[in-house]
């Protein structure tokens, strides 16, 4: 083998020319390969980590009132942090993402932006904090001016967003947005801040320090947003982490335990609410179908048991009272509900317990959680084989996990379906968010691929014209070496190996030539504001990020191809009998 | 512009309903107010709410005319039907072209939307637009102001309210603040007519007090014993330049066939 190693290796270099123009044309395109790969590379780079890490977290955690995907606001955040923290292995980081629509008034200009909430407080890992801060370069101003005490409400915003807005530093612009209720609000804000943001979506946030937002937009103490959370090496950790999330986020039955009062009287009762679409209000009729033959349960009714109602005094019409230890601590609040109908004494349907319908009670649950009910001091909390238990609240709708944004999206369309107040929370990995990407990256790649694998036909009949062309000029050699003993197999491997070797050094010389020809066109400052291949850019540059995995995955597929396309030839010269390649004159 | 209407007679409050049977007791009521000197809050707030509610069906043909700085006149038309047994109601668009057939139909708990260009239904939520405007699906929905809102007290503890005169009217101007999280301002100021205590003006406030947004009743229509302000004008008061015209036309009580509020009646209506 080492004889025919050195031949091989000898031979290619007797016909230098030749070898030297078919080995540049099969490293230029291998160099192609390896660009167009770490270009559709950089695109999904750019689109996942310097866009979508910020705008969705590698994990996030989504509360979503209403249906309303930009009303994000869950009341027990401490909770929510805990879980996290515990579920999921090797965290980066948990931050709170608050973003609300707003209009800006700036100088005799207008425009719309997106208040996001910038935790600095928490982002611990230095390099992280690098990765931001060359996201969001910083052209005037500081990060630290954000917790400036003497600045109102001080902000951040692109140059492009200024320059809309004709604003300079430290000038005041007002907005206006919507807060967690819904309601109106107005602000002054101070630009403490102009930003250039590595890729042209960034230009809409306008960041502020998340402790003022969320004091601007209503959130109380114990409230949060959405929450993101960082994990390092997202693509292998990302959607484990979030299925175990998935599965610990299972929603228990929602309650409430504390006294019914009503003119003076009081009882000990456990409030459960009861859900209002169609299928669960006619399941809940089937346990008590004698009652519900002559009433059709309503989504505003809310019922209480005979034994309950006698020992209040209570009549449908009565409005009446549940006054129950909250979560946090404190004096007991109070839940007022006018009943709509008295029960009857039933086993499905106990008699320390008042029905609230959806509405009702997610409207007092989440303004004030309740401490949760214990069974042990006489709440009644059905488990999850008790014939009741379908059809009552949980402390949120658990949403599905969507394996594409599609399958996302549809969930989402489908939730005012169930006509739930309760709190939708969602766990997306980026990768889920925006599998478009992905496709778009595949689909990206495939192309190349394919336009790669065209140019390598190409190339390669050049290779099988060249090895038939070296085997015409070498039969006598061929058979001279045929004569002195050399083996058909020895002479097709002689040939194979010249041009695997050929190819292999051509595919090393154009990954060199790769890097080289991705270095350059890196260094080209690209202007291309307001242009949509803004986004492929990173300060505007193009960005490509080489793959070792895809470039070691190309070589020897382009070996394969030219040992395939070698061997033809190869057996031919293998074949010729020794005395007529001795014979030969051509 | 805001066309919400869950707190006051806004563009369309005037189309929901509310319970009957009070209208003499209130009468009554108002007159020995009157007879006091300057009634309650709840009083003033109560006769707003009684003086607006219709009682019957509707169907109607509404009007607004967006103006918007740096971006033109924008016409919304649409012809408007509510039942007044539950609420339900349909809309169905007429102008601008790009929303010709475009319509919403919501029945007790569900709400939908309806595409003329996709020909389909989709579920929406109480609280999305409708039709690029402010009004949301809960807007429909019977709440009483009463419920909603309270008259702001001062240190002392007494209600903010004032006689005043606008323009030639003399008024009641009233403060009011709100006694729910869900409604579109917290704060606002009412000016009633001493005479009749129909809203002539409504100014909303921010939780800071920055006005929003100045509302103008200029015309209103007797229908049933109720009044319907069938001109009114809507002041951005943020973002200075925006205004909103409201007309509503074309009013009928007569009561509304049950298929009307079907989604194949509003199929077939936006063909």
């Amino acid at each position: 083998m080492g004889i025919l190693l050195r031949i091989s290796l000898r031979n290619l270099l007797r016909q230098k020319r030749r070898n030297l123009l078919l080995g540049a044309a099969i490293a230029i395109g291998m160099a192609i390969l390896v660009m167009a790969n770490a270009f559709s590379h950089g695109i999904s780079d750019v689109l996942f980590n310097r866009i979508l890490k910020y705008v969705s977290g590698n994990i996030s955690v989504s509360f979503t009132q209403n249906g309303n995907r930009m009303n994000q606001l869950f009341r027990d955040g401490d909770r929510m942090k805990e879980l996290i923290r515990k579920t999921v292995p090797e965290i980066s980081s948990v931050n709170e993402a608050i973003g609300i629509f707003s209009r800006v008034i700036g100088n005799a200009r207008t425009d719309n932006a997106i208040l996001v909430g910038m935790d600095l407080k928490s982002e611990t890992d230095p390099k992280r904090l690098a990765d931001l801060k060359e996201n969001f370069r910083l052209i005037e101003g500081s990060y630290d001016n954000l917790a400036r005490k003497d600045l109102e409400n001080p902000v951040l915003l692109s140059d492009e967003k200024a320059k809309s807005l004709n604003t300079h530093m430290l000038d005041v612009l007002r907005v206006r947005f919507q807060d967690v209720n819904g309601q109106n609000q107005a602000a002054r804000v101070t630009v403490a801040g102009i930003f250039k943001p590595a890729n042209v979506f960034m230009n809409t946030p306008v960041f502020l320090d998340i402790g003022n937002l969320k004091q601007l937009a209503g959130y109380g103490p114990n409230d949060i947003g959405q929450l993101y959370i960082m994990i390092p090496n997202p693509k292998k950790n990302a959607i484990p982490g979030a299925n175990a999330l998935h599965v610990a986020l299972k929603p228990p039955l929602a309650s409430a335990f504390g006294h019914l009062e009503f003119k003076g009287r009081s009882a000990t009762a456990t409030a459960l609410g009861f859900r209002v679409d169609s299928a669960s209000l006619a399941g809940l009729m089937k346990l008590l179908p004698g009652f519900f033959a002559d009433y059709r349960l309503m989504s505003n009714d809310v019922l209480v048991g005979k034994a309950l109602a006698d020992s209040l005094g209570l009549h449908a019409g009565d409005r009446c009272s549940l006054s129950y230890p909250p979560k946090s601590g404190g004096e007991n609040v109070t839940a007022t509900f006018t009943v709509t109908k008295v029960l009857p004494a039933s086993t499905n349907f106990p008699p320390n317990v008042i029905w609230v319908n959806d509405r009702a009670f997610y409207t007092f649950y989440y303004d004030h959680w309740p401490s949760p009910p214990q069974s042990e001091n006489g709440a009644f909390l059905p488990d999850s084989t008790s014939s009741l238990h379908p059809f009552l609240c949980r402390e949120w709708i658990l949403m599905n996990r969507s394996h594409t944004t599609e399958e996302m999206q549809r969930d989402l369309k489908l939730l005012p379906q169930l006509k739930s107040h309760a709190v939708a929370v969602g766990v997306p990995t980026m990768y889920e968010s925006a599998s478009m990407i992905i496709n778009l990256e595949y689909a990206l790649n495939l192309i190349t691929l394919g336009a790669v694998l065209i140019l390598f036909f190409i190339i390669q009949v050049g290779v099988v014209n060249t090895l038939r062309m070296t085997i015409r000029e070498r039969t006598r050699e061929i058979g001279t070496m045929r004569a002195m003993g050399m083996q058909k197999n020895h002479v097709r491997n002689m040939f194979l190996l010249e041009s695997f070797f050929l190819t292999l050094f051509s595919c090393f010389v154009g990954i060199l030539l790769a890097f080289a020809g991705m270095w350059l066109l890196s260094k080209i400052q690209i202007h291309s504001e307001g242009n949509h291949w803004d986004m492929l850019l990173v300060n505007g540059h193009l960005h490509f990020k080489p793959s070792v995995l895809g470039t070691a995955l190309f070589m020897p597929l382009i070996l394969a191809i030219a040992a395939i396309t070698a061997w033809f030839p190869s057996r031919t010269a293998a074949n010729l009998p020794p005395s007529e390649a001795l014979g030969h004159f051509g | 512009m805001k066309t919400k209407n869950t707190s006051s007679p806004g563009p369309f409050s005037i189309l929901k309903g509310m319970e009957k049977g009070r209208k003499l007791f209130l009468l009554l009521f108002t007159t020995a107010a009157i007879a006091a000197g300057v009634p309650s809050g709840n009083d003033i707030l109560t006769q707003i709410e009684h003086n607006t509610h219709m009682t019957t069906d509707i169907t109607a043909t509404v009007s607004l005319t967006q103006q918007k700085t740096g971006q033109g006149i924008k016409n919304i038309d649409m012809l408007f039907y509510r039942r007044d047994t539950d609420n339900s109601f349909l809309i169905i668009m007429t102008a601008p072209e790009s929303e010709k057939g475009n319509g919403y139909l919501r029945v007790e708990d569900n709400f939908w939307m309806y595409r003329r260009n996709t020909r389909s239904f989709q579920h929406i939520n109480r609280d999305e637009n409708i039709a690029g405007t402010d009004a949301h699906g809960d807007d429909f929905e019977d709440r009483k102001l009463t419920d909603l809102y309270s008259t702001v007290r001062d240190s002392s503890g007494t209600e903010k309210i004032t006689e005043d005169m606008l323009g030639k009217v003399p008024v009641y101007r009233l403060e009011a603040i709100a006694k729910v999280h869900d409604v579109d301002y917290p704060r606002k100021i009412y000016w009633v007519r001493r005479d009749n205590f129909l809203t002539l003006k409504e100014q909303s406030f921010t939780l800071s007090g920055t006005l929003m947004q100045t509302a103008y009743f200029l015309k209103y229509t007797p229908i049933e014993g109720r009044f319907v302000p069938v001109e009114q004008i809507f002041l951005d008061e943020f973002e200075k330049g925006n205004k909103t015209k409201l007309n509503i036309s074309g009013i009928s009580t007569h009561a509304i066939s049950r298929d009307v509020f079907t989604k194949a009646y509003l199929e077939n209506l936006s063909k």
